[in-house]
């Protein structure tokens, strides 16, 4: 009943709101908040509850619909509520100049409504039909600001729509194989299939997630679309549901048919837990690389979207304690440092007239302190900087990579880290530090109500970073529910005997070498206190207006680089595309508009019928 | 009991009635459909329940079958009826005040007869009166595409009437033959004795058959009429055409294979027949810009989809194609009806000028919406449950063959999306250009639209509104000792 | 001989179903299309006569003096024709009236040149 409460409040809350809306505006922001907050506080009030309830019977498919909470589902479901509260509360102050307010908010708490179904299905049938409602209303979401926004939204329904249909083929043969389609039930009888079986429906059901989660290949939706969408629509977009595509993946995977099946999956090299973190490398690679080279700043944080998700996968692609646990911590930081970075953007945009070019921005640091700060810990914890959450979970993916005996793969992911670090510093320096260009000069700090959810992500990416303990706690509760050992946690991090990580010592390290450089710093010379246009500029005069000298940062790097990192696979899906146009063209000129030819058919059909019957005996 | 003749008398009676009513006053021409649907309608709810219960025969004259025409309510009868009668009730609403071009009277009068061709279709138990029902039902038809004289609509009617006329005279032929081989009409009589015939000369009825009902139902390749004149006819036309005249044309060829002739060897060329259908259908609305001409070949597509699933033929698989039926039926309607009301206040069919009309007539944007998404076949609408019932009776039959058709049937759904995804887009998210003046749509012409978008998601949230009706048809379908029963004897 | 005699009308609505179909498959000329239209649903006719017709008997009016159903042919095809015939009937009036618009509008009767609709 408390589940079924929950997405009712949800549901009915959009729609409530969309025809509060047509009668005051005021009274539809409020009532949007209150809507989004009232579905955090009921989803928290479910932590470690264990319900099962089947709300819907469909006799004529011999099916019901159900839902169910468990620590898996609470985890994803109160990331989805938190984030959705904030991204609505954000915007408040950011949609204001927008119009059709009532559509956009009532779509937003839909899109929330039909990720907490996803979250909260018991079986796939209501998994799928929430998935689709989430699908749908999400592509209405980021078409909203027309302009190339339309095409974007076009393209992420497309690819959605691809990788539905693979999760309904994989649903449809299940409830053929098994006769029922929930998770439980299925979780015992899919220990019987035969591994062939088994690997269809992982690879169906990767296309189906995967395309939500863009793994490379199935990635190419995703800057389009997180650029174009309006930035608090952006952050939940990105932060949370592309992650339910992690969520369908942890559950299919562990949840479902499990790590004895797993294993079996394949033979040496070929193995299917070793091709997955391969996709998860590669995406890892050509997500932080070309973030490298984009100067959108939404775009940047979009393909560094791709690049986590990598991580993401890899960590869970090991079905070890360890892996798993990072993977979905990963995935709860990265919600949480992708959500603010957007808000950030978004905070930005708002100030500057929506300018989301790199190579336009700068010197915001002063005017947009609070900003700033929630920039940079986003940074911090992308990069994955000690005492910031991202530290832990790359901390616990690298350590599966090592303990699992993949120095290559560890490699790898050291690289990503390293176009990591150099692409969001170009984000932050470029927005944030440097010269401000002169007509950013009245810039203010963003209203309250922005303000808000950013100080709250900041805050809750350091907490997180220095008292990890605290959501690997229900982590390791997932875990529990898997049948897996489960991780051992104390509240700074994990004890001596699995691995040991304690952020106070770390803290302790950190808190003595600053107080060294400190120290340093301020024995040495004083350094003299300039003003932000007083730039070096090798003797010459600037024009202070005309003159950004972070323009097309990492230059040289782009030369090198840039050639080889051409998104290929878009290129293949366009050129696809193309391909079927014309195609499809070709196909109706067979409507030649002759009636004689029409008549001609009509014979050869006839003809066909007969003579196949009389001639070859067919039917 | 309600006697089920009456479904057919009351539409004809009321059909000719309206040139003599015109003589009193030229206004009462168009209310006369609703009040006769209406009628209809009520007669078909209180059947359902008993038909339900119990197939009733109908014999007129006196006699017995087989030796009477007679009429043969079963439950896929009595669910067509309903279907036909209720969007019918709906387009008939809506041409009120949709259809203004002069004579207005005869619009009317063969709007009724189209509605009682089409109910004469799928309730008559002899097949030469099918064959009547069939050509009053075309003969409208054609006479409707052409009903604004423009230089489209009769070149439309023109090809329709020379392809369909070709149909019909086949459907003659193949009765002809049966009534050769067999000295009988009635259906159930032709079933009882089908095995007895020359299996090769019954096959070349079936044939015909199959090809004459083909043109109608839009099989591919004998569909070539109909982009042609569900795009050029007025869209109150289209939308009956594509949601009920199509419809029976799929009946025809489902009485034929399932109950005339049980030949289950043909109905996995059906299926692929069906497939075929839907890719092409798909396929050529992904290109279009004339945004009737789209929503006709994406009938194509759907009708594609009802034939594969009914060449399923497990009782699955006809359910599935039934549903199928009532939601593009709802869908399509509401499609077409909206989709008119656009261009007529837009005054063009483009659909580049339909751009930012989600603004300005922000309910029938909406009505577009929901139609086009659930024949997309999205929860929480009705397309998603029959596409998904389609999806499980294939997936079900366990032949390899219908695993790679519904792979492919799953692609057309991609197509699908991808254009009906960009009208949609077009709606909402673009710059309209020429649009300022438009206004919403009002009265008569809003209340068929609510009522479709409100069907559409109750049947979507709740279908079992309408499964067990839905098992009862298909059983009819599938059950075809049942129906010689019903006919010929037992009682 | 006798064997084509047997089969005669079945050949003749044949053949003129056949000529019908040459027509509207080949023929250009909307009218000529028509015409097609009705030689097939003349042969159409021809060919439900023929199936009902016994060699030597007679037409089932019954007013008439001395007809017993023994000696009278099969009298339902013979309805079956008379509604086909109006339905015909019908049907051909309707598409000269449309062909008469469609002239109007394109000046051609030529079904090569009017694709106004295709694709």
């Amino acid at each position: 009943m408390q589940l079924i409460t929950i997405l009712i409040v949800a549901f009915l809350g959009a729609g409530i709101v969309y025809l509060i809306g047509k009668i005051s505006g005021k009274a539809r922001d409020i009532l949007a908040v209150l809507a989004s907050l009232i579905v955090v506080i009921l989803v928290s009030l479910a932590y470690n509850q264990k319900i099962y309830t089947s709300f819907y019977p469909l006799p004529f498919l011999n099916l019901s619909l159900t839902l169910r909470i468990d620590p898996l589902s609470w985890f994803f479901a109160i990331a989805v509520a938190g984030i959705g509260f904030l991204s609505i509360l954000f915007s408040l102050e950011y949609m204001k100049h927008y119009q059709k307010l009532d559509f956009y908010y009532s779509m937003m708490l839909f899109v929330n409504a039909g990720m907490l179904g996803v979250v909260l299905s018991a079986d796939f049938l209501s998994l799928y039909i929430f998935w689709e409602i989430m699908s749908w209303s999400t592509y209405l979401l980021i078409s909203y600001k027309g302009g190339k926004a339309v095409g974007a939204g076009l393209k992420y329904i497309v690819m959605s729509t691809v990788g539905s249909i693979a999760m309904l083929f994989a649903i449809v043969s299940l409830y053929t194989s098994y006769g029922t389609l929930e998770f439980s039930s299925l979780a015992s009888l899919l220990q019987t299939a035969s591994s062939g079986y088994i690997l269809f429906l992982l690879i169906m059901f990767i296309i189906g997630f995967g395309i939500k989660n863009a793994i490379w290949p199935l990635h190419t939706w995703l800057p389009d679309a997180h650029a174009e969408a309006v930035s608090p629509f952006s952050a939940v977009l990105s932060g949370i549901l592309v992650r339910i595509g992690i969520y369908g993946f942890v559950l299919v995977m562990y949840s479902i048919v499990g790590l004895n099946l797993l294993h079996k999956l394949g033979y040496g090299l070929l193995n299917f837990n070793y091709i997955l973190c391969w996709i998860g490398a590669i995406s890892i690679i050509i997500g932080t690389f070309i973030a490298l080279l984009q100067d959108d700043d939404k775009r940047l944080l979009a393909w560094h979207a791709i690049g986590q998700g990598g991580y993401m996968i890899l960590g869970i692609s090991f079905g070890t304690t360890l892996g798993i646990a990072g993977g979905i911590f990963h995935t709860l930081n990265h919600c949480i440092y992708i959500a603010l970075l957007f808000l950030v953007t978004g905070a930005v945009e708002y100030r500057t007239g929506g300018v989301r070019d790199l190579n336009q921005l700068g010197g915001l640091i002063k005017k947009m302190p609070v900003t700033f700060i929630g920039g940079l810990i986003g940074i911090s914890g992308l990069i994955g900087i000690p005492l910031t959450n991202g530290f832990v979970s790359k901390w616990l993916i690298y350590k599966t990579l090592i303990m699992e005996k993949h120095p290559f793969l560890a490699f790898v992911a050291l690289i990503g880290t390293w176009g990591t670090i150099l692409s969001v510093y170009k984000f932050l320096h470029n927005i944030f530090l440097g010269q401000l260009p002169e007509k950013y000069k009245d810039v203010k700090e963003v209203p309250w109500a922005m303000r808000l959810p950013m100080i709250i992500l900041t805050s809750v990416i350091i907490l997180f970073g220095i008292l990890p303990g605290i959501p690997l706690n229900v982590i390791s509760g997932i875990e529990r529910s898997f049948g897996i050992k489960p991780l051992s946690t104390i509240i700074f991090g994990m004890p001596r005997e699995i691995g040991e990580l304690n952020i106070i010592n770390i803290l302790a390290a950190i808190v003595v070498a600053g107080v060294f450089i400190y120290l340093i710093f301020s024995l040495s010379t004083r350094s003299r206190r300039v003003n932000q246009y007083d730039n070096y500029a090798a003797g010459s005069f600037i024009p202070k207006d005309k003159y950004q000298y972070s323009v097309r940062f990492y230059d040289p790097v782009y030369r090198i680089i840039g050639p080889y990192l051409r998104d290929v696979v878009d290129d293949f899906y366009y050129w696809l595309v193309e391909k079927s146009k014309s195609f499809f063209q070709g196909v109706r000129q067979i409507y030649t508009g002759n009636v004689n030819t029409y008549a001609l058919y009509i014979l050869l059909f006839l003809a066909f019928l007969i003579i196949t019957k009389i001639g070859w005996g067919l039917w | 009991m309600v006697n089920p003749s009456l479904l057919i008398a009351v539409p004809l009676a009321f059909a000719f009635s309206i040139p003599l009513f015109g003589l009193v006053s030229k206004k009462i021409g168009k209310y006369i459909p609703v009040v006769a649907l209406l009628i209809n309608v009520g007669i078909s709810f209180i059947l359902i329940p008993q038909i339900l219960k119990k197939p009733a025969v109908v014999s007129i004259g006196g006699w017995s079958p087989p030796f009477c025409i007679n009429l043969v309510v079963g439950p896929l009868g009595v669910f067509l009826v309903t279907l036909i009668s209720s969007i019918g009730l709906l387009v008939a609403i809506y041409a009120i005040s949709y259809i203004k071009e002069e004579p207005t009277e005869k619009y009317h009068m063969l709007f009724l007869l189209l509605i009682t061709g089409a109910t004469g279709i799928v309730l008559t138990g002899d097949i030469f009166n099918l064959f009547v029902f069939f050509e009053i039902l075309c003969i409208s038809s054609y006479a409707l595409v052409a009903y604004n004289k423009d230089k489209e609509g009769t070149e439309a009617a023109m090809k329709y009437l020379i392809q369909g006329s070709v149909g019909s005279s086949f459907v003659l032929i193949g009765i002809a033959l049966l009534y050769g081989m067999f000295g009988t009409l009635n259906m159930a009589d032709i079933a009882s004795r089908v095995t007895s015939a020359d299996p090769t000369f019954l096959f070349i009825s079936l044939a015909f058959l199959i090809t004459g009902f083909g043109i109608e139902a839009a099989v591919f390749p004998l569909n070539a009429w109909l982009p042609d004149a569900h795009s050029s006819a007025p869209s109150s036309i289209s939308a009956i055409l594509s949601g009920i005249a199509i419809k029976t044309g799929v009946y025809g060829v489902a009485r034929m294979i399932y109950t005339i002739f049980n030949a289950d060897g043909i109905l996995t060329f059906i299926a692929f027949l069906g497939l075929l259908t839907l890719l092409i259908g798909e396929m050529s609305a992904f290109r279009q810009n004339d945004i009737k001409r789209l929503l006709a070949y994406s009938s194509i597509g759907q009708i594609g989809l009802i034939v594969f699933a009914l060449g399923i033929a497990t009782s699955l698989g006809v359910f599935a194609g039934l549903f199928q039926i009532v939601s593009h039926a709802l869908a399509k309607a509401l499609l077409f009806l909206a989709a008119g009301y656009m261009i007529y206040r837009v005054g063009s069919k483009s659909i580049d000028s339909l751009s930012g009309l989600g603004r300005k007539m922000p309910l029938t944007s909406f009505a577009f919406t929901i139609g086009s998404f659930s024949l997309i076949g999205l929860p929480p609408f009705a397309g998603f449950i029959s596409k998904f019932s389609i999806v499980y009776a294939a997936i079900q039959v366990k032949k390899p063959i219908f695993l790679v058709f519904v792979v492919i049937a799953l692609i057309a759904t991609v197509i699908e999306a991808g254009y009906f995804f960009k009208v949609v887009q077009n709606l909402y998210f673009k710059e309209g250009k020429n649009v300022d003046n438009v206004t919403e749509t009002s009265g008569y012409i809003i209340v068929p639209m609510i009522i479709l978008v409100i069907s559409i998601i109750v049947i979507g949230i709740h279908p079992q509104f309408i499964t067990g009706l839905l098992k009862g048809a298909a059983g009819e379908l599938l059950g075809r000792t049942g129906y010689i029963g019903w006919v010929l004897g037992g009682s | 001989m006798s064997g084509i005699y047997n089969w005669m009308y079945y050949i003749a609505s044949g053949g003129l179903i056949l000529i019908g179909l040459y027509i509207v498959l080949v023929k250009t000329n909307l009218i000529k299309i028509v015409i097609g239209l009705n030689f097939i649903d003349t042969g159409i006719n021809i060919l439900l006569i023929c199936i009902g017709y016994v060699r030597g008997r007679t037409a089932p009016i019954f007013s008439r003096p001395g007809i017993s159903p023994a000696n009278v042919v099969d009298p339902v095809p013979q309805a079956l024709v008379l509604t086909a015939i109006v339905i015909g009937v019908a049907v051909l009036a309707l598409a000269l009236s449309i062909v008469i618009k469609v002239y109007q509008h394109n000046k051609t009767l030529n079904v090569t040149k009017i694709k106004g609709l295709k694709w």
